[in-house]
């Protein structure tokens, strides 16, 4: 489904990653773990095509298309997703309106037929209760004056709305108290289907204890520095990043 | 060197038929025009609203006329509206039969105790030509009483009409009188077809604890001119909550003065939508006048094209005013790189406690924003729509009639070319 091959990108004329390689198929969920500042989150906005990023170097490709030919918007309807770190707050736009048009620009891709107001109502309700939301986030701004866990919610309503080929999920238990890590990873779960994958990007292990990864890499310094199995993400849990780190650098032992 | 012309517009206009109600105060009018010119942009305040191009036009009293309003009725107030067609009362069109017992709303011709008012209800700033032009030959307007704690749940509407073939001048008056305890909340709305120009003045008294909201809908014709003026006086404990929204008229100015007495209450607020070579100039002055006062005021402009919108907010805290607290921000979203924005505060604080806040931003749209919602599936023209919508939209949710709200929405999609984003109203 995904296949980046040495891909490097910067930011602000600064190299922030520095050759990657990864494979996703369909029915994979894989985790990228790694230290702050790592480039976690810089992959994830390079793949979803965030301006402020330049791809240097590698290919991506996506479903078999070249990633980097196509608009954010373009890769968003294609199936791509990513529930943002930091979700932006817009005023003025209802959240139910926005999700709305979201969904029928989806729609009107894929030649499906739009959703009027009143049907949407009944598709959104079904929705809004997979991530347990209050109905009145429905209409409020997007996002705005909303708790950090809120807006954590209501990324997963867009995707549970957009049901993405692909979801990168990036730190998404930040702002989270466990009960509502616990929801959202339960909808997470839901919403996986053998067509789809998800690529988890996290600091902490402790998501990964609902969202099950069948592969985590260690990502520091702009490259992955080691590859393995769920195993792996214990073994951080337990002796955090640098040892990997220490075993990667020259003179280490692999 | 060329010398401009003297404006012959002052003269055009007066040399009409003065009416014969309210002699007093329209000679007083024309002695105070008498050799005067319109301000040019040497004059202060009008630095960058040049009325050169209305000086050149000849303008003539508007004809009386009809029009269809079938279009512009709100079903909440289908039975307390009044309108003015060509600055005339329309009694066919109006209609005030759900007002409640003791409430007062109608035409000025048909009011006599309103001779005691014009002029009276809120104390003079300094006069624009305008606003004495107006006085000088208003032809009718409104006039609104509400009795000592009466409160009115039905809004009031008042619809300007203007239809007109040739350059031709309205001049539309309202006054508003609320006693104490009074309760009221009016939507104003000019409207109309061709090049004309219309001066409204506004006058307004808000008694003891009296609340009166106003909502003032600007949606002129894209060849008209609009010059207005609005005065008001709060008393102690009295709120006067306004929202003034400018969509049409090439030319514009909005000129608001509001004096608090102690612990009244104020808004004044802006939206602004200007495109092609729209001028859109709001001189606010927010007076207060006494202690423990409070103002609001939120002024926001999205302007495309060559359009330019002018912001100055003048509020005087007087030197017994203490314990004043007024909030004055300036938000303005340039859509094109010819648009413009003048915007200043202009605090005049004679008072040492006090709080007193503005600020002003002028910007394009934020590029983080753009992309969460192109993240989201929509294209960079829908995402932009969406955004420039909400960014003007964020003052119309406060807005207390239903269907005015959901009418104005749906201006703003237009506006913003949010329409084919589908229905987000
Ligand atoms: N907008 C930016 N401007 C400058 N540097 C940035 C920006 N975004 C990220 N970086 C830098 O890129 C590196 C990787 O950041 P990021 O991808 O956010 O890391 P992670 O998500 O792993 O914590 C860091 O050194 C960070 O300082
Ligand atoms: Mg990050």
């Amino acid at each position: 489904m995904l296949s980046i091959k040495n891909l490097t990108a910067s930011i602000n004329g600064t190299p922030v990653l520095k050759g990657i390689d990864l494979e996703i198929k369909a029915g994979e969920i894989h985790a990228i773990m790694g230290p702050n500042g790592s480039g976690k989150s810089t992959l994830g906005k390079v793949l979803v095509g965030h301006p402020a990023y330049e791809v240097t170097g590698g290919t991506v490709t996506f479903e078999g298309k070249n990633l980097f030919d196509l608009e954010p918007d373009v890769r968003a309807r294609a199936g791509l997703f990513m529930g943002f770190q930091h979700p932006i707050e817009v005023p003025g736009v209802s959240n139910a309106a926005f999700l709305r048009l979201a969904y029928n620009k989806k729609a009107e891709a894929e030649g499906r037929d739009e959703l009027d107001p009143l049907e949407f109502d009944d598709f959104i309700h079904e929705k809004i209760k997979l991530v347990s939301m209050k109905e009145a986030f429905l209409d409020r701004s997007l996002n705005e004056g909303f708790s950090g866990g809120e807006k954590k919610r209501n990324e997963i309503l867009q995707m549970a709305v957009l049901e993405p080929k692909l979801a990168i999920l990036d730190e998404l238990d930040s702002g989270l108290d466990i009960d509502a890590l616990r929801v959202l990873g339960d909808a997470v779960n839901k919403l996986m289907r053998p067509d789809h994958a998800l690529l988890v990007i996290t600091h902490f292990p402790r998501i990964l204890e609902t969202i099950r990864p069948q592969f985590v890499h260690v990502l520091s310094g702009g490259r992955i520095l080691k590859q393995g199995g769920p195993g792996l993400a214990i073994e951080l849990e337990e002796r955090g990043y640098d040892w990997v780190v220490e075993e990667a650098a020259p003179g280490g032992h692999r | 060197m060329t010398v401009a012309a003297p404006s012959s517009l002052l003269a055009d206009l007066l040399s009409g038929p003065r009416p014969t109600e309210w002699e007093a105060p329209r000679l007083a009018a024309e002695a105070r025009l008498a050799g005067r010119e319109l301000p040019t942009p040497r004059d202060k305040g009008w630095q960058y609203t040049d009325l050169a191009s209305l000086s050149r036009t000849p303008f003539t009293p508007a004809p009386e006329a009809t029009a269809d309003i079938s279009g512009d009725l709100l079903p909440e107030m289908v039975g307390t509206r009044q309108v003015f067609v060509n600055g005339r009362y329309a009694p066919h069109a109006s209609c005030v039969s759900a007002l409640p017992p003791g409430l007062r709303f109608l035409p000025l011709t048909l009011a006599s105790e309103a001779c005691h008012c014009l002029g009276t209800l809120a104390p003079e700033t300094a006069r624009s030509p305008f606003e004495d032009l107006n006085t000088a030959r208003f032809e009718d307007g409104a006039l609104i009483l509400v009795p000592k704690n009466l409160r009115a749940t039905l809004p009031l509407h008042l619809l300007f009409v203007t239809r007109v073939e040739h350059p031709s001048a309205v001049f539309p008056r309202v006054l508003i009188r609320l006693e104490a305890g009074a309760e009221l909340s009016l939507v104003e709305e000019h409207t109309g077809q061709g090049p004309y120009l219309t001066c409204p003045v506004v006058e307004i008294q808000v008694g003891e604890g009296a609340i009166l909201r106003h909502e003032r809908i600007q949606r002129d014709h894209a060849t008209a001119v609009h010059m207005t003026t609005l005065r008001a006086t709060v008393a102690q404990g009295g709120q006067y909550h306004s929202r003034t929204l400018t969509f049409g008229a090439r030319l514009s100015r909005q000129e608001p003065s509001v004096r608090l007495a102690e612990g009244a209450e104020a808004t004044l607020d802006g939206l602004a939508l200007l495109g092609d070579g729209q001028v859109a100039d709001t001189h606010s002055f927010l007076h207060h006048a006494e202690p423990h006062g409070t103002s609001h005021q939120l002024h926001t402009c999205v302007v495309d094209g060559q359009a330019r919108a002018v912001f100055n907010g003048q509020i005087r805290v007087a030197p017994d005013a203490q314990g004043t607290d007024a909030q004055q921000k300036s938000r303005n979203l340039l859509l094109s790189g010819t648009a413009r924005v003048d915007t200043e505060p202009q605090l005049e604080i004679y008072a040492d406690d006090v709080k007193c806040t503005h600020g002003a931003a002028v910007g394009q749209l934020d590029p983080d924003e753009i992309f969460y919602l192109q993240s989201r599936g929509l294209d960079l023209e829908a995402a932009r729509n969406l955004l420039t919508y909400g960014f003007a939209a964020d003052l119309l949710e406060r807005i207390p009639v239903a269907s005015l709200r959901r009418a104005l929405r749906r201006l703003v999609l237009a506006r913003t070319h949010a329409s084919a984003l589908g229905d987000l109203a």
